[in-house]
């Protein structure tokens, strides 16, 4: 279909077995998209789940427990993730790297990474002052609503790569 | 903040509406018109069984089309096997041309020695 023309990395990793298997074998492509919807409904809903709290509901729950709950489950689900979107991309390399939803994927994904990164770094360190029935600080919550709002796009994007 | 939610809903609601309307491409039916029906008879020059969208080249007199089909699976499911799209064989498809590549269109049905397939 999309012809295999683009850098010769691209390229190589798309005429590769494993690519040409995604493609040709029946049963094997869709496996692979199930595989990646399970991990990012786990990676997805821990860190929805968080923001939530963090943005004021269930003020009962320990925000440092549930961190950790949380945390425990999007780290495990990049297992699941990640190879499995790697093999989506090799299927379709040269097509994918042309294709603008999934530039902007990765530049959503990122900027996803790096807020839970600041929020990590800043104002999850005083945790201890707000973890029960206290307002998170101002941060934390701005930190929740950027998530929410980078992940909802990160899925839009994923969804939309098959129309563009 | 009174209502943090709130601004959370209305964001997200906001990025939805920005991204609808780019959901219009070569993927899905929407990226085909489908006011405008073709009905070609032609030989296979190659196929593909592959995902997301198994595919033949199909040669009619003066041109040849890129006729998209179904996923494989569901091809197999529905009677279309890899070796009924083989170069060589004479096929009619009925479907709708690609709004942006002349050259494109993807199939409804096809039928091949008197067997009719629906892709959709």
């Amino acid at each position: 279909m999309h012809p295999a023309v683009g850098p010769a990395w691209l390229v190589w990793l798309e005429t590769s077995a494993l690519a040409v298997a995604m493609r040709q074998w029946t049963w094997l492509y869709p496996s692979v998209e199930i595989v990646h919807i399970l991990g990012f409904v786990v990676l997805v809903g821990a860190a929805v789940m968080f923001d939530l709290r963090l943005l004021g509901l269930s003020p009962s729950l320990p925000v440092s427990g549930l961190e950790r709950h949380l945390l425990r489950a999007a780290r495990a689900s990049t297992a699941l993730v990640v190879p499995s979107g790697i093999l989506m991309f090799a299927a379709h390399a040269t097509e994918m790297a042309d294709n603008p939803a999934f530039r902007l994927k990765l530049a959503f994904l990122a900027a996803a990474l790096l807020n839970a990164a600041l929020f990590h770094r800043a104002p999850f360190r005083t945790v201890a002052s707000w973890n029960l029935y206290r307002p998170a600080p101002r941060a934390a919550r701005a930190a929740a609503v950027v998530s929410l709002i980078l992940w909802v796009a990160v899925i839009t994007c994923g969804r939309l790569l098959a129309y563009l | 903040m009174r209502s943090p939610a709130t601004l959370v809903v209305g964001s997200l609601l906001a990025l939805l509406l920005a991204a609808a309307p780019a959901a219009m491409g070569h993927h899905g039916w929407s990226g085909y018109d489908s006011s405008t029906t073709l009905e070609l008879t032609g030989v296979i020059k190659a196929s593909g069984y592959e995902h997301p969208h198994g595919y033949v080249n199909l040669e009619v007199p003066g041109k040849t089309w890129l006729v998209v089909l179904a996923p494989p699976s569901r091809m197999e499911r529905r009677g279309l096997p890899k070796d009924l799209l083989k170069a060589g064989t004479t096929a009619t498809v009925m479907g709708y041309p690609n709004r942006a590549d002349p050259n494109e269109m993807r199939a409804e049905r096809i039928t091949i020695e008197g067997k009719t397939v629906e892709l959709r």
